[in-house]
């Protein structure tokens, strides 16, 4: 945990803020708000994590402290990060209900969910196979925890999409997958047992070829993408939608 | 009769886990649809006592991290729990010179935070948030299963997980999952893979186990997530492999 106040130096401190709050002293407010600036910096760091311009937050996170330096009450003896914690917490917390933040926030979510999807497209065609989180987070210059975040709003988005009507890219992948539709696609998913391949039959030629290509030949879902020209977020979708038909049809079997 | 959690974390305590606690509780805070300050909040003080116990509960060691999260109707509950040191009460003292940024930001984000010790060494801190909107989701049913009131000892080095198998699983698990698979270097390709066989551990979750709580086991080694998944219905455990033979060492 940040040390903020070292022994020694409370008494320093409570002398400045007796020749600020007694004597008007400017150079003892100065010096006060610049040994204080790391607290201010630290919580904007610690609240707004992922989402704000982070120098909008620490504008609000120091307008805080400066607050917190002209109530704190030094005659009662509490130290002034005790007091100035939760003072400049709560201007951020302000902040962020009076601009509206939390209505904000999914839209950014949501934008940053597209970049982070398109860049991962980008990155898996420039380099022939699909990036890292990692990776991701360097090139977008994002933190990890965001990338994350990112990829599950994606992925809740390909969950609520299932049942929308295929986009109209698929059609090479579908005549792609036509003319393979006589090929014997014998499937074995490692563990499954043998109601499956009862139910395999039921599964449209396209998805079970995706099927195929996926847990038989143990392609990469962006490698999928290439051979059927479409993309990595219709495979997972494809592929989605036809484990739910197999649980669905074992189920009901 | 013991509070139940909802979900239940246990997880050695190092700052990458960190994350995976933060996205555990996302994953709570959407599916009780709080609003994106009070998952801030929440999320906030939570990791400060998390960092707390990785920097501090151990003596520089890495020793258990335990994380319950209740969900009630209006308010959610955290309760961070180490076996080592802790935060010892003695430092919340206002007058005492050595005070630390954390327990003041918990203070500040919490309706009401209580640290207590805990018989036989370690330390409990208890978050309580005031989250008027949220949804109340149905507790781990385990009046009837002594296992879930104290939890086994993890098996060194994995992560592990209680979860109700319903909306909550859904949301918690993929998550939790994808920030295991990020650090065992998964490409994004793979996290998808990862995140649809969440989803079917949990979709699947209610006809297959035997209790009222799934657990999941995660190791992690790079490129190579180990799943156990349990209890069966049919006894014992689901054991599987998540691997990623491609991706980079980055």
């Amino acid at each position: 945990m940040l040390r903020l106040e070292a022994p020694g130096a409370i008494d320093h401190v409570q002398a400045l803020f007796r020749r600020w709050q007694d004597d008007g002293d400017r150079d003892a407010r100065e010096e006060l708000v610049r040994m204080h600036m790391p607290l201010a910096r630290g919580l904007a760091r610690r609240y707004g994590r992922s989402s704000e311009p982070f120098e909008d937050l620490l504008q609000v996170a120091s307008l805080g402290l400066l607050k917190a330096l002209d109530r704190y009450d030094a005659e009662r003896g509490h130290p002034f990060a005790s007091f100035a914690v939760p003072t400049i917490l709560g201007e951020m917390r302000r902040y962020f209900r009076d601009s509206g933040w939390a209505v904000h926030v999914p839209r950014g979510a949501q934008e940053r969910a597209l970049k982070v999807r398109d860049a991962r497209e980008r990155l898996a065609n420039r380099n022939g196979r699909a990036p890292t989180v990692n990776q991701l987070a360097e090139y977008l210059e994002l933190d990890i925890e965001a990338v994350i975040d990112a990829l599950q709003a994606v992925h809740a988005y390909d969950t609520l999409s299932l049942d929308a009507p295929r986009p109209s890219a698929d059609g090479d992948g579908e005549a792609y997958v036509d003319s393979l539709g006589g090929e014997d696609e014998r499937f074995e998913l490692v563990e499954l047992d043998a109601t499956l391949a009862a139910v395999l039959g039921e599964i449209p030629p396209r998805e079970r070829l995706i099927l195929h290509m996926r847990f038989v030949e143990d392609l990469t879902q962006t490698e999928i993408a290439q051979r059927l020209s479409i993309s990595q977020m219709q495979v997972s979708r494809l592929l989605r939608r036809s484990l739910e038909q197999l649980r669905t049809l074992t189920q009901a079997g | 009769m013991a509070e139940i959690p909802n979900v239940r974390l246990s997880l050695p305590g190092s700052a990458e886990n960190v994350l995976v606690v933060r996205q555990a509780l996302t994953g709570v805070a959407a599916s009780v649809t709080l609003d994106a300050i009070e998952c801030n909040d929440v999320n906030t003080a939570v990791s400060e006592a998390c960092n707390n116990v990785v920097m501090h509960a151990y003596d520089g060691s890495e020793g258990p991290l335990e994380v319950d999260v209740f969900a009630r109707r209006g308010a959610i509950a955290v309760v961070v729990r180490d076996h080592g040191r802790g935060m010892r009460p003695r430092e919340l003292e206002p007058d005492e010179a050595h005070t630390g940024m954390g327990i003041p930001v918990i203070q500040a984000l919490t309706r009401r935070a209580e640290f207590t010790h805990l018989a036989g060494g370690g330390t409990e801190v208890r978050m309580e948030f005031d989250t008027p909107k949220a949804r109340s989701l149905d507790p781990i049913d385990g009046d009837d299963d002594p296992a879930v009131v104290r939890m086994q000892a993890p098996v060194e080095g994995t992560v592990e997980l209680q979860l109700a198998p319903n909306a909550i699983a859904r949301s918690v698990l993929p998550r939790v999952l994808s920030a295991l698979a990020a650090r065992a270097y998964f490409s994004t390709d793979r996290i998808a893979d990862v995140q649809l066989a969440a989803d079917e551990l949990t979709a699947g979750a209610h006809g297959s186990i035997s209790g009222a709580r799934l657990d999941v086991g995660v190791k992690v080694a790079p490129r190579n997530l180990q799943l156990r998944v349990g209890p069966l219905r049919t006894g014992g455990t689901l054991a599987m492999s998540l691997l990623d033979e491609r991706a980079d060492d980055r």
